[in-house]
């Protein structure tokens, strides 16, 4: 019998993922392996039980979601023929070249989320500057580690770094500029508008978190996606992702998915306040503070040890970090008393929520407050749209939404449970001085 | 700079743009303030990569974002086939009052930049912008064929237009360097 050359995982946002026999030795790899133990959403499964997902599956869900888009934008019948750009820049169909990047693109998206720390974003503070998860990223993709594995399945590890870290971490950290190309297949996995990346967490976090704010129809947005020249006002012809016109209220349906799921979600405050007695617990715990840029010590690094020396250390007074664990395990983490309104924002010059932090130390001690403040970030939301299969237009222009729709953002002051009642009243009385004041009262 | 300082900064960039007639969408805003902080020196703190439509700021991306959030600037929709413009929102003012100091010290600095760039296409933008990132940037090509150069990076841009764009930012530094 001949041996399997293409294994199945199940997976429950795309049913099946496939993956041939040397991608599997990516998968079977330590490094690989690493993300079974890493939280997706760090501890938001203290509020949505159910978010106890790991990157493990994620990776698997955008390598599959990458290759699906790369095949429906290079199909002969998919490409824009009115633009000789994006004519000359797609490999012919199946030839080498072609082949060869569809596997750098699959590879890059499995292995984009390699170098995420213990609970992912959430404990990202403690990598010295200049440094990132991207960065890890690609030094464990050019680490020896996986040397072997790319000499072995004749893939180009740069290519695969530079694709899974995008452009701009490439230019910082290997000081390389990606081609044209280059930069089409980097958008397909972590694109600002259709990235593989933001579609499988957007449908995941969604999935297991219990809500239905994160879904929409991602297999009619796949299919209408195309390469197409931006054209705006004076036709550049530079070629990025855009849709048929087909795909715009999915394309919409994406952008109030992301909207909804930052609002109550990522910026829910228990989940921002778990997320700083985390980092808080992490510093006190870790020697000096930081976590290793050495990619062997970083990989020795899972939720699992932290979680372990958690417990240990929340029954442990005397340890140093047991304020920290204690406030994490036995959820007596710091509660929000502040959240400012349109007017706050004006009358405090823009910074309602410092001005309540910095009035809030003075009053009760600094480490009785906290000041969470973010906002969505990489909000790009314009794209060209493909018109009646030959005009370009933009995606604004067809649909006011995507205008209209806000980056959301969050803006909270906490203060330990101990004091939240006093903390309460201070504020009832004080709230308009200190927000009009030019300091902070 | 700080952030409320240099969001005060890109404001008044955003305004002078659209004084002198600008489309001003997010591609105008990326290459007038490329130039204002590499040509004309506003250490506004962003880089810059050779990406869509030539040099581009993720940071500056996220700045906007955060200018938008916060209510200092909005995305305004426009009739087809045109796309939306960079407007001053309801906070804009508030943003001004209490940051008059480098919307001052710049001043001279943007009032130059918007107005030697207002009236352009994306097109054209995208051309001069890469012209100028390419000399600054590709010191390998040193007094090459700085055209063949943009043409191999930016494939989309002929020769042609590749040398003009040179030209044109050689000039521009020429009289720059005079004043």
């Amino acid at each position: 019998m001949a041996r399997k050359r293409t294994h199945e995982i199940r997976d429950p946002i795309h049913v099946f993922i496939r993956l041939d026999s040397d991608e599997r030795k990516v998968l079977d790899s330590l490094p690989f392996q690493r993300l079974r133990h890493i939280h997706q959403l760090a501890l938001t499964y203290l509020v949505y039980p159910g978010a106890t997902h790991k990157r493990f599956e994620h990776s698997l869900g955008v390598m599959e979601l990458a290759s699906r888009i790369y095949d429906v934008v290079t199909e002969p019948e998919n490409i824009y023929q009115e633009s000789e750009s994006v004519r000359n820049m797609i490999p012919k169909h199946r030839a080498f070249e072609h082949l060869k990047w569809r596997r750098t693109l699959r590879l890059a998206a499995l292995c984009h989320d390699l170098g995420h720390l213990p609970f992912s974003h959430a404990s990202e503070a403690l990598l010295p500057q200049c440094w990132d998860h991207e960065r890890m990223t690609m030094e464990i993709i050019l680490s020896e580690q996986m040397a072997g594995i790319w000499e072995d399945i004749g893939v180009q590890p740069k290519d695969v770094a530079k694709l899974a870290i995008g452009p701009k971490k490439s230019k910082s950290y290997m000081g390389v500029e990606l081609d044209s190309w280059e930069s089409i297949l980097s958008e397909i996995i972590t694109g600002d508008v259709f990235g593989a990346d933001r579609m499988d967490y957007l449908l995941r976090d969604s999935y297991h978190a219990g809500v239905a704010y994160g879904k929409f129809d991602h297999y009619r947005l796949i299919d209408t996606m195309r390469i197409l020249p931006k054209q705006e006002m004076d036709g550049s012809q530079e070629p990025v992702l855009g849709v048929e016109e087909g795909g715009l209220e999915s394309a919409e349906a994406l952008l109030l998915a992301r909207y909804f799921m930052f609002s109550q979600i990522y910026f829910h405050p228990v989940r921002l306040i778990y997320d700083e007695h985390l980092s808080d617990f992490l510093k006190s715990w870790f020697d000096g503070g930081m976590f290793p840029t050495d990619w062997e010590e970083h990989l020795k690094h899972t939720d699992n040890e932290v979680i372990s020396e958690m417990l240990s250390i929340a029954k442990n007074q005397s340890h140093p970090a047991h304020l920290h664990a204690d406030r994490i395990v036995h959820r007596r983490h710091f509660k929000s008393i502040y959240r400012p309104t349109a007017e706050d924002r004006k009358l405090s010059v823009l910074k309602p929520g410092r001005k309540i932090y910095e009035a809030a130390s003075r009053e009760f001690g600094e480490k009785n407050v906290k000041h969470v403040q973010a906002n969505q970030e990489n909000d790009e939301n314009n794209f060209p749209v493909l018109v009646q299969g030959r005009r370009i237009a933009e995606a604004a222009s067809e649909k006011e939404t995507f205008s209209r729709v806000p980056p959301a953002s969050c803006d909270h002051v906490f203060v330990s449970s101990e004091i939240r009642n006093r903390a309460g009243d201070w504020l009832r009385k004080n709230r308009e001085k200190i927000l009009s004041s030019a300091e902070g009262g | 700079m700080e952030r409320f300082e240099r969001a005060a900064v890109l404001l008044s960039l955003i305004e002078r743009l659209r004084d002198g007639h600008s489309w001003c969408g997010e591609t105008h805003v990326q290459k007038s303030t490329y130039f204002l902080q590499d040509l004309w020196s506003v250490p506004l703190k962003l880089d810059f990569i050779l990406y869509k439509h030539g040099p581009f700021s993720f940071d500056l991306s996220d700045e906007i974002s955060w200018m938008r959030a916060n209510d200092v600037l909005k995305l305004q929709p426009q009739q087809r086939p045109y796309g939306p413009k960079l407007v001053p929102a309801e906070n804009a003012e508030v943003l001004k009052k209490a940051y008059p100091e480098p919307i001052q010290k710049y001043a001279k600095e943007v009032r130059a930049s918007a107005d030697k760039f207002a009236d352009m296409g994306v097109t054209a933008l995208e051309r001069y912008a890469t012209a100028h990132y390419v000399s600054r940037n590709h010191a390998e090509v040193g007094d090459g064929d700085l055209a063949a150069k943009i043409v191999e990076l930016k494939p989309h841009i002929s020769y042609v237009q590749a040398q003009e764009a040179v030209e044109f930012v050689s000039r521009l530094r020429s009289v720059l360097s005079e004043s």
